[in-house]
């Protein structure tokens, strides 16, 4: 299987250190500091616990008041909780459009959406899709856009059991590839197995477990 | 990939969508031609056949519908958090900005040109100097979207985001409305030099609140 090309002589991995987030007077994150290695990192936490956050953090979306942010392997591919997606374009348009703007040929788009199921929907704009639809169809970006850190925030919402067991896959493709892949959710269950670190987050602060 | 083409890539995409459901372009139109209706019937034909009566009339139509088509886009990124697919990537903010700048200014193009087209024959105005209008109207499309572009984006995550554009967007845009209603009253008229002098002044503002744009727009993002 092809590795991930940026992955293999990175200086070092994607990191947050010391890192605290304010959003509206109120600290989400205090002083986090975590590494980001090739593998699948786990972080669990209730609702509100600052995941989304965190991601956000990672992905250069929230300022940070204080701390360091580092991302020597590129612009990650953050798929958030929701789609992410331009309602107008259809799932192939919007695929497409993603990956020739991280200058990548889109070539595979049509094989990676009907991998994911959506071989009749593909070409049906974004917002005609149902729920799950448009997160399977966001999660196909997993194989359009392979870089080296990937983060998730609650990928398994609105995937059935089918699409479920495709995300279980995709991400232990990613894994062999030699991504560094984060995923944050409330669900206890679903990842355990696969991740080789697992962290808890709660009330802006994050554990290992 | 260069920062045009990732400009290019955002206005294909914009253009796309609103091909696609143009919502924004069929409010604006309804909107511009209902406006520059009520507004000469307001005036009342003697007062707004007048060049410069009818240039604002027609400046001001359209300096509502450019916020009306940005506020529709941007309305559109933020469903489903569409707008972080880009502004997590590399030259995603200058790349938003520049691209939606050309896409609003060619769906404001279609619009204005509508609405030149109903002000002209509603009001039975005789053009002097039709290649000057011509060229007073394409610079004062051009004009608008940067500045109505960039507040917007600075006022993205405010709730009360559709009132605060125009609060922070029209004092700016002044001069360049004082500036096309000139240039456009004085090519009815047939007064070339007025009118081309006019057309410099909003091509200066275009070129300063365009670069200006680019320059802040990652911070204004922030």
């Amino acid at each position: 299987m092809r590795r991930v090309q940026a992955n293999a002589g990175l200086p070092e991995n994607a990191s947050l250190n010391n890192v605290t987030v304010v959003l509206e007077d109120r600290p989400i994150l205090r002083g986090i500091s975590l590494e980001l290695r090739p593998g699948l990192t786990l972080v669990r936490g209730p609702n509100g616990a600052g995941k989304t956050t965190l991601l956000r953090a990672l992905a250069g979306l929230t300022p940070l008041a204080r701390g360091r942010r580092s991302l020597p392997g590129g612009v990650p591919l953050y798929i958030g909780h929701r789609p992410m997606l331009l309602r107008g374009l259809t799932a192939r348009e919007n695929l497409a459009f993603l990956a020739a703007f991280r200058g990548r040929v889109a070539g595979d788009v049509a094989g990676a959406l009907r991998a994911w199921g959506l071989g009749d929907e593909m070409d049906r704009p974004i917002e005609r899709l149902s729920a799950g639809q448009r997160r399977r169809a966001s999660l196909a970006r997993l194989e359009t856009e392979p870089v080296p850190l990937v983060l998730l925030d609650e990928p398994f919402a609105d995937l059935d059991s089918d699409a479920i067991v495709r995300l279980r896959a995709a991400l232990s493709s990613a894994v062999v590839r030699g991504q560094a892949v984060l995923v944050a959710t409330h669900m206890h269950h679903e990842l355990d197995e696969g991740a080789t670190r697992r962290y808890a987050l709660d009330d802006g602060v994050l554990r290992e477990t | 990939m260069s920062a045009i083409d990732r400009a290019l890539l955002i206005t294909g995409r914009e253009l796309a969508a609103e091909r696609r459901h143009p919502d924004g372009l069929v409010a604006a139109l309804t909107f511009t031609g209902l406006l520059v209706l009520i507004e000469s019937l307001a005036f009342g034909p003697g007062q707004a056949r007048q060049p410069v009566v009818a240039s604002a009339l027609f400046w001001i139509a359209i300096l509502f519908a450019a916020t009306l088509v940005t506020t529709r886009s941007f309305d559109r990124e933020l469903e489903d958090d569409a707008i972080d697919a880009i502004l997590v990537l590399d030259g995603g903010h200058a790349a938003l900005y520049a691209g939606k700048v050309v896409a609003i200014g060619i769906v404001l193009a279609i619009v204005a040109l509508a609405a030149a087209t109903l002000s002209l024959f509603l009001l039975g105005l005789e053009v002097a100097l039709p290649g000057h209008l011509a060229l007073v109207g394409i610079l004062g499309i051009l004009a608008l979207p940067p500045v109505i572009v960039l507040t917007t984006l600075i006022a993205l995550r405010v709730r009360a985001r559709v009132a605060l554009v125009p609060i922070l967007s029209f004092p700016i845009l002044i001069p360049q409305l004082v500036a096309c209603t000139q240039g456009a009253a004085a090519a009815l008229t047939g007064d070339a030099s007025a009118s081309l002098g006019w057309a410099g002044i909003v091509a200066a503002f275009a070129l300063v609140y365009g670069v200006l744009g680019l320059t802040i727009v990652p911070a204004a993002i922030e």
